[in-house]
């Protein structure tokens, strides 16, 4: 029998709306409120620099100024793009710091920050698995911190983060069955360490999942069962994150297979209540995992775009930046005659040029993540094959897909 | 000092070739069968409910007789009738399907055309005498009307053409009813789709078509109506080895509203069918489906070119028959070919369809189509499989002991024979079907190369070096003529000998090397 929500104090995930197996509702975590689906930009809080810059970061500076609604931006309010942003443990020594940097970045939560503290959206803390994994631990200009689940656990705890997950071991394709069990027997006993050591918080846990299909992700359930026991992991955790799938990004059936056989694992295993988080994934895969019940996602693909000069018109279409007329955008940066000139050029430093952009083409997909959800709300699941078939049907590459998830998932045509 | 000429200007007017006009009109239509599509065309526009069509095979041509109910042709009409390009349904958007003033003129290739049609209570009798060989001696034929009283209520008209020239298209031997049904369904108004979008703008007309016994005499005339109706819808699959054969889908009637980048809008009315072979035979097909089916455009509702590239490459088009009708597609004057395909509207038009189309190839039932096709070709595989296992069977219990066929079964045999006393054990190591030496062998504790063949001529046909090989092994030596003859004549630059009685042979090439012969079959005796 599917347990009811919510199973810990900490997070309640209210299904508000259900368009065939889409599905819209609510978050909340303490006093964040999260719509869902929704994409959660990956913002890197701490990026080389000190807080009268943000803490730095380039062009993550410049997103930390929209975050902010910092004044070397123009102000205003880009709160609502700002709802839930993602940022992983991971990331901490990506600029080369030095210990005594590294020990203030985790000195204290990100939003007990003052240059924090006009955000109020949901901080999703990844632990980094992708990259520690991989062999590697943070690694500064002098120090290195040997990262196993404790060590990521007390980083995520001073962080602060509203979501934290385990520490997990993401599988390759190349990974033979032997392979992802061991991965799988690692991962769960992160869990159970995890679980111990966070005994009590008040972030909301996510349990990581790998696998991208249903007998993948059975075996691994299957682990996590026999390490963790069924009970504590049904009644400890507060939503699942999907991981693994950032190499197959571009193979969107693959995208879709995993995601169905996750929702159907899920609901075998009555974890199906859970919200569903998809790590790494945005942009044209967002309405067909939307379709087939992913809940939430996160990606800097937004950033990358603007890094390459590549300004969004749509989840799928990009211009380079020189071909663009700001006039056919409306959003609040492209409406910013100040920002308008920086993204034409006109500005000293390549991150005020790029900065806008990525703000653009972050308020892009996040406008699209709320039509769906709007789509979604309304009754039946017309208005969503409709915005399927207006957005995705119309690229000829992508067009078996959104005919895939409307047939599978939203009821079909005929 | 002379005065310079003053300029002069003079207005010229572009000449027409009235006869030579006629002619390449005529000439355009290439199949008689063009003759009915124009008169059910006619019959049509001028309101008939039916319209019967008669074609006899006569030694000076063909007799052809159109008779309808419809209003009657009045003086313009009938001049329209025998004029060129002067149609009186100018309007491409009004409901008539004929407007440019072409068709008729097929019937100039005729000896005599007789028109006689009642309006209203006046007749019009319009007579052309050998229209065909006027036009061939560059004479533009001319007609005589004679205008008469008829009573009201007897509205309609007849034409009647006598020998007609209509080449081999009409001749007994390949005029059927059968080819008439399908010309009629596929290719005009008889297979009219407009029913199904336009239910109260489509009137019923009854099309008769007699044909002469000594064209067909299989029945006594065709009779069919102006719509084109699909099989029933059968979703489900069938039992026996062709389970998806009757399965059959409709799909539509859609209309979609279609705009091109330059602003141009047009309607696409598409409704089809997907459906297996049974179900597609249901249809009046009497030729190869390969031809018929996929997707066509079409104007007035009426079929004019496929477009099977609307389909994915990897879905069969003949699965499928689409109509798609834009009254903005532009026909050329015999309505075969669409003119207007470079144009935005077109393009737009070919666009909607194709994603159109791509929907229904994704359709879950379509998959299941496509699907119990699958299953059946693995039955009947299945099933084939079961025979040849059963002949494989007979033929083992027939000869009685094991006889290989092939090297694998040369190797099997082998090491058969190791089971039994009286041989040296020779035991294979490695074995690569690919390779020259294809076997490593070993006996009594030391590694031989080995080339295994059927038979023993093999190695000898496949041009096999012998340089390296210990010993040949092979199930029979095979044609000893073969062999003593590469004996007599030498081999690769060498001289070799057979020695059966002691199973060797010597290859002598610079030096002298003695090569071991196994024959497998002595071993198993």
């Amino acid at each position: 029998m599917p347990f009811s929500s919510p199973r810990t104090d900490i997070a309640t995930f209210d299904i508000e709306s259900t368009a065939g197996d889409a599905r819209a509702g609510t978050l909340r975590i303490e006093d964040t409120s999260l719509q869902t689906p929704n994409l959660l930009p990956v913002v890197n809080l701490y990026a080389g620099g000190m807080d009268r810059s943000l803490y730095g970061g380039g062009i993550h500076r410049t997103m930390k100024e929209f975050m902010t609604g910092h004044d070397v931006i123009g102000g205003g309010d880009y709160s609502e793009f700002f709802d839930g942003i993602m940022t992983s443990v991971g990331s901490l020594t990506d600029y080369n710091i030095s210990r005594e940097r590294y020990e203030d970045y985790i000195a204290e939560p990100v939003k007990e920050r003052e240059v924090f503290e006009d955000f109020n959206g949901t901080l999703f803390l990844d632990s980094g698995g992708f990259k520690f994994l991989g062999g590697y631990g943070l690694d500064g200009s002098n120090f290195e911190v040997e990262i196993d689940q404790e060590q990521v656990y007390e980083i995520q705890q001073q962080m602060g983060g509203d979501i934290i997950v385990n520490l997990d071991r993401p599988i390759t394709r190349d990974d033979d069955y032997e392979t992802r069990v061991q991965k799988a027997r690692r991962t769960a006993e992160n869990v159970v360490e995890f679980l111990d050591l966070s005994e009590g918080t008040s972030s909301a846990r996510y349990l990581t999942l790998h696998g991208h299909n249903y007998s993948m992700l059975d075996t691994f359930l299957q682990e996590i069962d026999d390490v963790v026991g069924s009970k504590r992991a049904h009644n400890e955790f507060d939503g699942v994150a999907l991981g693994s799938l950032v190499p197959m990004k571009d193979n969107k059936g693959a995208l879709i297979d995993a995601v169905q056989d996750c929702r159907s694992v899920l609901q075998d295993w009555q974890f199906d209540d859970l919200p569903l988080h998809v790590l790494g994934i945005s942009s044209s895969a967002i309405p067909l995992l939307a379709a087939v019940g992913a809940d939430s996602f996160d990606s800097s693909s937004y950033l990358h775009s603007a890094i390459n000069g590549k300004y969004n018109t749509s989840l799928i279409e990009t211009k380079p930046l020189d071909d663009v007329d700001f006039n056919n955008c409306d959003c609040p940066v492209c409406s910013n005659e100040d920002l308008v000139r920086q993204m034409k050029g006109d500005t000293e430093y390549r991150k005020d040029e790029l900065g806008p952009v990525a703000m653009h083409n972050l308020i892009l997909q996040k406008r699209e993540v709320a039509h769906i959800r709007e789509c979604i709300h309304e009754p039946g699941s017309e208005r969503f094959v409709e915005y399927i078939e207006e957005s995705i049907g119309q690229n000829k590459g992508l067009r078996r897909f959104a005919h895939r998830v409307v047939n599978e998932s939203l009821g079909g045509y005929f | 000092m002379q005065k310079a000429p003053a300029d002069t200007q003079t207005k010229k007017r572009p000449k027409v070739n009235e006869v030579n006009e006629f002619l390449e009109i005529a000439s355009d239509f290439e199949d008689p069968l063009e003759v009915i599509r124009e008169a059910l065309s006619n019959s049509y526009d001028a309101g008939a409910t039916s319209v019967e069509i008669s074609i006899k095979s006569r030694p000076d041509g063909s007799e052809i007789i159109i008779e309808d109910n419809g209003k009657g042709m009045s003086q313009s009409d009938l001049e329209s009738f025998f004029d060129l390009g002067n149609s009186t349904k100018t309007n491409p958007e009004n409901d008539s399907i004929g407007y440019k003033g072409h068709g008729t003129k097929i019937l100039y290739k005729s000896d005599r055309i007789v028109v006689n049609t009642a309006r209203d209570g006046t007749n019009l009798r319009a007579v052309m005498d050998k229209p065909w060989e006027k036009l061939n001696n560059r004479v533009l034929p001319e007609y005589e009307v004679t205008e008469s009283t008829t009573r009201q209520g007897n509205d309609g008209t007849l034409i009647k053409v006598s020998g007609f020239k209509s080449g081999q298209g009409f001749a007994p031997e390949s005029l059927t009813y059968n080819k008439i049904e399908h010309y009629l369904k596929w290719k005009t108004l008889a297979g009219s789709t407009k029913h199904y979008f336009h239910p109260e703008e489509h009137d019923e007309l009854e099309i008769t078509v007699n044909l002469g016994d000594e064209i067909d005499d299989s029945r006594d005339k065709l009779v069919t109506n102006n719509r084109l109706e699909f099989p029933e819808p059968n979703p489900e699959p069938g039992d026996g080895p062709f389970p998806e054969s009757e399965m059959c889908q409709h799909y539509g009637p859609k209309t979609l509203a279609v705009e091109a980048e330059n602003g141009d809008t047009t309607e696409l009315e598409i409704v089809g069918m997907v459906g297996g072979k049974e179900a597609r035979d249901k249809l009046p097909t009497y030729g190869r489906h390969s031809a018929q089916f996929g997707i066509w455009l079409a104007k007035d509702h009426i079929k004019v070119e496929r477009l099977n590239e609307a389909i994915s490459h990897d879905n069969e088009f003949i699965h499928f028959l689409f109509v798609a009708n834009s009254q903005d597609i532009e026909l050329s004057a015999n309505r075969e070919k669409i003119r207007n395909k470079s144009s935005a509207i077109y393009q737009a038009i070919e666009e909607e369809l194709n994603y159109f189309l791509s929907k229904v190839s994704a359709d879950p039932w379509f998959k299941d189509y496509l699907e119990q096709r699958r299953i059946a070709e693995l039955n009947r595989r299945a099933s084939s499989q079961q025979n040849s296992v059963e002949t494989r069977k007979q033929e083992i219990s027939k000869r009685g002991g094991f006889c290989a066929t092939n090297q694998s079964e040369v190797i099997l045999g082998l090491e058969r024979s190791n089971r039994l006393e009286g041989h040296t054990k020779i035991t294979i190591e490695d074995f690569d079907l690919g390779s020259e030496i294809n076997a490593i062998v070993e006996q009594e504790g030391r590694l031989y190369a080995s080339s295994v063949h059927l038979q023993l001529t093999d190695h000898f046909t496949e041009d096999k070096p012998l340089e390296n090989v210990d010993k040949l092994i092979c199930w029979e030596v095979g044609d000893k003529d073969k062999l003593r003859e590469i004996e007599r004549k030498g081999y690769q630059k060498g001289d070799v000998e057979f020695d059966f009685e002691n199973n060797e042979m010597a290859y002598e090439n610079v030096t002298t090397r003695n090569i071991e012969i196994v024959v497998v079959s002595s071993r198993l005796k």
